[in-house]
């Protein structure tokens, strides 16, 4: 790891300061930056600790009622801190199914909101600095095209990266129409909030992978908010992975279904584990509209939702496992 | 005992040698020792008490690698580390030395601690125990000081960044002062630096969770965060936790004794992590079943395999059925 210098920030507007300087990361939970700056895979400069936030504006480590039925999820506020909130379970419980899936006790007790959705891949040529990699060390080649690509992307990938992308929260957010709202920017200092809606926060590799998100440099989130979405208290986020506990998706899937008798009006999908970003099928749900619920259904939009797909050597599997996760999580969503 | 100091070092020069004798001398059942023999110039050199089975190595080589995983800068330090390696007491800031008087204050106060109600260490138990934690007194020359902080001086200017900086921690009750680099985690703080090893360190990544601690009250991974970032919360270690339930002496937290009662380990050295994640997690609203249990604790890695039984001291706790009756709680003083 290389030296860096701390800096405590007190107040968004210290933050944002600070944060737009160059080689500056923010670090809430600190549990995927710490880890990468270990490896010499992340090597700020300086790091500005956004964890005393809170004690000024206390919303911004809080989950909070928004007008109209919503929820906005405090950038700091942690993962399980989300994940056991009363009105998340029973508004979302998609929501909470993602948390809960995700990493382990000790790491949701640590990792926040903000830094959850900025989470890299966990592509083992990205994490292995003695490797090439484009989004890493961009120009330098992928690795994985050709090497050991088992957990890669088959949706959204090209030629330069099929890394995937990790969050399971994301996925759930993605499906939710939720929005990011954020702070600062390169020149600091008191710059309008802006919001990105979730769908473009994340964006395809192409032939720049190691631009991952919409936000600018020195931009800090403040918030994600969930609008209100009454069918989905009829949501389930189902994960498949290699164990049963405390692993990454191999395929995951957030679906929401609004029944009305057998008859589906409407549906939220959306795909992890095999997508290059947070996979919100937008076909899919159209194909699921005025639908009658049953077997056939769901395996047709299955297709539908993976048609695209690209596979490599070690990972065609993920086409078939991915149709079948996400047929699951529809029937299981009708229980 | 720890000693260092900023001066070039002359064990025989006249105040030291008085600064040694009313050190000694103040110590519990070592009174009327005084300084008989200075040993050979080299590497160690010991000091030999009168009417003692005393001697203290003196380290006069080698030792900017210690004084800088210690902390120390500049300016004379004195730490006083217990049998057990767990830094009692230290005196770092400022340009004089400890007094011989403030030293074996900090000393009088370690024995009190230990199962001695106060002051009552035989001689015998003083040299053996103090002897075991390297009861020593190390000399850092002006020379290797100037080199050590050139050193540090071409690494911040070639990555633009830092110096060590003060980081205060309070760990088990106790306030550390530290001086640390930023890089330096909340574990490697633990273990490196505040001489507290027992929480373990496994895969360094965040991914096993031997070196899980509660923040606040909350299991976390103690390999994930700096220490600068952990400064005002109250941290709970392995070595804290029968304590923060008011467990005096050797009385061992329930989760520990229930670990001991089901064989919730073979080689030990993920358990430390076992019990301060199990710990926190029947505080958490996690359902009754086994396989919660299981879910819950899925960031515990165990290489021996011994899940079965720390599922079933887990469980024995949550029901609220302790064995905490039987033997292990022996010589509590208090």
């Amino acid at each position: 790891m290389i030296p860096f210098d701390y800096t405590l920030a007190t107040t968004l507007d210290d933050a944002i300061g600070a944060g737009g300087r160059p080689s500056t990361h923010y670090v809430a939970g600190g549990t995927t930056l710490i880890d990468l700056m270990k490896l010499n895979v992340e090597t700020p400069a300086h790091l500005v600790d956004i964890n005393s936030l809170g004690n000024a504006d206390a919303s911004l480590a809080q989950v909070s009622d928004l007008p109209g039925g919503g929820i906005r999820l405090g950038a700091l506020a942690r993962m399980s801190d989300v994940a056991w909130d009363s009105r998340v379970r029973g508004r979302y419980p998609m929501l909470s199914q993602s948390l809960l899936l995700a990493a382990s006790g000790q790491l949701r007790n640590m990792a926040s909101m903000g830094g959850n959705v900025l989470q890299r891949t966990r592509c083992p040529y990205f994490r292995d600095t003695a490797t090439p990699c484009n989004k890493r060390e961009p120009g330098s080649g992928c690795s994985a095209l050709h090497g050991f690509n088992r957990s890669h992307a088959i949706l959204g990938t090209s030629e330069h990266c099929i890394a995937t992308h990790p969050s399971d929260l994301a996925v759930a957010l993605v499906a939710l129409d939720a929005v990011v709202r954020v702070r600062g920017g390169p020149q600091g200092g008191r710059v309008a909030e802006r919001t990105i809606p979730f769908a473009e926060f994340h964006v395809l590799p192409g032939a720049h992978p190691e631009h991952e998100t919409t936000l600018r440099h020195g931009e800090l989130i403040t918030a994600i908010d969930v609008p209100a979405l009454s069918f989905a208290t009829r949501s389930l986020y189902l994960k498949v992975r290699d164990r049963a506990s405390y692993a990454f998706a191999l395929a995951s899937a957030a679906v929401a279904l609004d029944l009305r008798g057998g008859t589906i009006r409407r549906a939220r999908i959306a795909l992890g584990g095999v997508g290059t970003k947070p996979w919100r099928s937008h076909e899919a749900e159209h194909a699921l509209a005025g639908k009658a619920a049953t077997p056939a259904t769901f395996a047709a939009v299955a297709d539908i939702a993976l048609r695209g797909a690209v596979t490599h050597q070690h990972n065609a599997f993920k086409v078939k496992l991915a149709k079948k996760t996400l047929v699951r999580a529809l029937t299981q969503v009708m229980a | 005992m720890l000693v260092f100091s900023s001066s070039r070092w002359d064990p025989a020069a006249a105040e030291h040698v008085e600064g040694y004798n009313r050190l000694i001398s103040r110590l519990p059942g070592l009174a009327g020792a005084r300084l008989l023999r200075i040993g050979p110039d080299g590497p160690w050199r010991e000091l030999g008490f009168a009417d003692a089975e005393l001697s203290i190595p003196v380290i006069t080589e080698g030792s900017a690698e210690m004084a800088r995983r210690y902390g120390v800068r500049e300016g004379p330090a004195v730490f006083v580390i217990d049998a057990a390696g767990v830094i009692r007491w230290r005196h770092v800031e400022g340009d004089a030395l400890a007094t011989p008087d403030d030293v074996a204050r900090a000393l009088a106060s370690t024995s009190g601690d230990e199962s001695h109600a106060s002051g009552t260490w035989t001689r015998r138990e003083f040299v053996a125990t103090t002897m075991a934690a390297a009861f020593a007194i190390a000399l850092l020359p002006l020379t290797r000081r100037a080199n050590l902080q050139a050193q540090t001086s071409a690494a911040a200017l070639g990555a633009g960044a830092s110096d060590t900086v003060a980081v205060t921690l309070k760990v088990n009750g106790r306030e550390l002062s530290l001086q640390l680099d930023p890089r330096v985690t909340l574990l490697d703080a633990l273990r490196e630096y505040a001489a507290m090893p027992g929480t373990k360190k496994g895969c360094d990544h965040g991914q096993c969770g031997a070196c899980t601690v509660h923040v606040d009250g909350r299991r976390v991974l103690s390999c994930l965060t700096f220490a600068v970032m952990q400064q005002g919360k109250a941290i709970t270690t392995i070595e804290g936790l029968a304590q923060s339930v008011g467990a005096s002496g050797d009385a061992l937290h329930p989760m520990q004794q229930a670990f001991l009662a089901h064989d919730g380990f073979q080689c030990g050295y993920c358990t430390p992590g076992q019990i301060m994640s199990a710990c926190a997690m029947v505080k958490e609203p996690w359902g009754a079943e086994d396989n919660d249990v299981r879910e819950a604790m899925s960031g515990n890695i165990c290489r021996c395999g011994a899940y079965p039984n720390i599922v079933a001291a887990i469980q024995e706790v949550r029901r609220g059925k302790t064995s905490t009756e039987s033997g292990a709680s022996k010589g509590a003083a208090t």
